[in-house]
């Protein structure tokens, strides 16, 4: 699909990335370039698939995974959105000389928004 | 609302996306129909139960609780059914879920087909849910089973959990330096337990407490 948003689903538990996929899998421009269910295998799936964005879960204490920060220090053009099940938004992180984060209301049109750059990284969380 | 030969849903979730996703899972299915899908508050619950939901769909235990069953009696009547869905792998919240009523239970860990499934199941007069659960039930309604002694009990009597799980043991005979020592607990704690047991059922001494719980038992 040329010119799609490539994007690599990676989110814990299984309903929820689920739903992301139903989601975003119906529209033209967005490309579920893989879906990755244990967390040893993401570095692998990233490497091998080149998405523009990683969808992954927020950890226990609702921030962004320790073992995401050097991934996307090391892939700077990719960005990641985190969700979590209990939370009504989720988190929008990129990496520009450190890793900088946005909330988003969890939503079908909020996740398209992240996906298609309508929602631009400008507020800074951590 | 009824639609002609679909299973209506309706949805109540605090999390957009998850309310939103589902619904539109469910829509894709030929034979049902979502009417109804809102934050979960009792003001929106309120309002999508005019639709008359056949099934309702959350990821709340609590939004269950209080705000639909509420709105229906306890026995399931009909637009009362629920299936609650991303819900942890918990024994002890999936038995609250069932003693409120609740008839689907899916796992954060199941599949949105799975979500799917237990709507269709309730609406077929089905309970469904994880096979490992099942067992759970199994050992609960067995463990309940093998203690005669303990709903009726608490319900007549009003005894507590620890005053019920006495019972068998002053049944057996036990001292209550034995039965302190069966339950780790004080010789003294014991003693004040079964007199507050005497108490509350009306028998002179602890050679009634048993038979007393025994005869509740055959009278329910």
């Amino acid at each position: 699909m040329m010119g799609a948003i490539r994007v690599l689903v990676a989110n814990r538990p299984r309903l929820m990335r689920e739903l992301v996929m139903a989601a975003i899998s119906d529209q033209p421009d967005i490309e579920i370039v893989g879906e990755v269910e244990e967390e040893s295998a993401i570095v692998a799936a990233i490497e091998k698939s080149h998405p523009d964005f990683v969808i992954i879960a927020l950890d226990r204490s609702r921030g962004l995974p320790a073992f995401y920060e050097p991934i996307l220090q090391n892939h700077p053009q990719m960005k990641a959105l985190a969700f979590a099940l209990d939370r009504t938004y989720f988190t929008y992180y990129w990496a520009s000389l450190r890793i900088q984060s946005k909330r988003m209301e969890a939503s079908e049109a909020g996740i398209l928004d992240a996906l298609r750059g309508r929602a631009e990284p400008t507020e800074r969380l951590q | 609302m009824a639609v002609e030969g679909k299973i209506t849903v309706s949805i109540l979730s605090s999390n957009r996306l998850l309310r939103e996703s589902i619904a539109r899972i469910l829509h894709k299915k030929k034979d049902i129909e979502v009417i109804g899908a809102e934050c979960a508050d009792f003001s929106s619950a309120n309002k999508i139960s005019l639709s008359l939901p056949a099934i309702w769909v959350s990821d709340s235990l609590d939004s269950f609780i209080n705000q639909i069953r509420p709105l229906f009696g306890r026995k399931n009547e009909a637009g009362g059914k629920c299936v609650l869905m991303a819900m942890a792998d918990d024994a002890k919240q999936f038995l609250k879920a069932v003693s409120h009523g609740v008839l689907g239970y899916v796992l954060e860990e199941g599949s949105a087909d799975d979500v799917v499934s237990a709507v269709r199941g309730v609406a077929l007069g089905q309970a469904v849910c994880p096979a490992h659960l099942t067992r759970v039930l199994f050992d609960y309604v067995s463990s309940q089973m093998n203690n005669p002694y303990s709903s009726r009990a608490r319900k007549q009597f009003k005894l507590t959990r620890r005053e019920q799980q006495l019972i068998p043991l002053v049944s057996r005979g036990l001292t209550n330096k034995e039965i302190a020592a069966e339950l780790n607990l004080s010789e003294q704690t014991v003693k004040s337990h079964i007199h507050r047991m005497i108490c509350k059922i009306g028998v002179e001494n602890r050679f009634g407490i048993g038979a007393a719980c025994e005869i509740s038992q055959l009278d329910a």
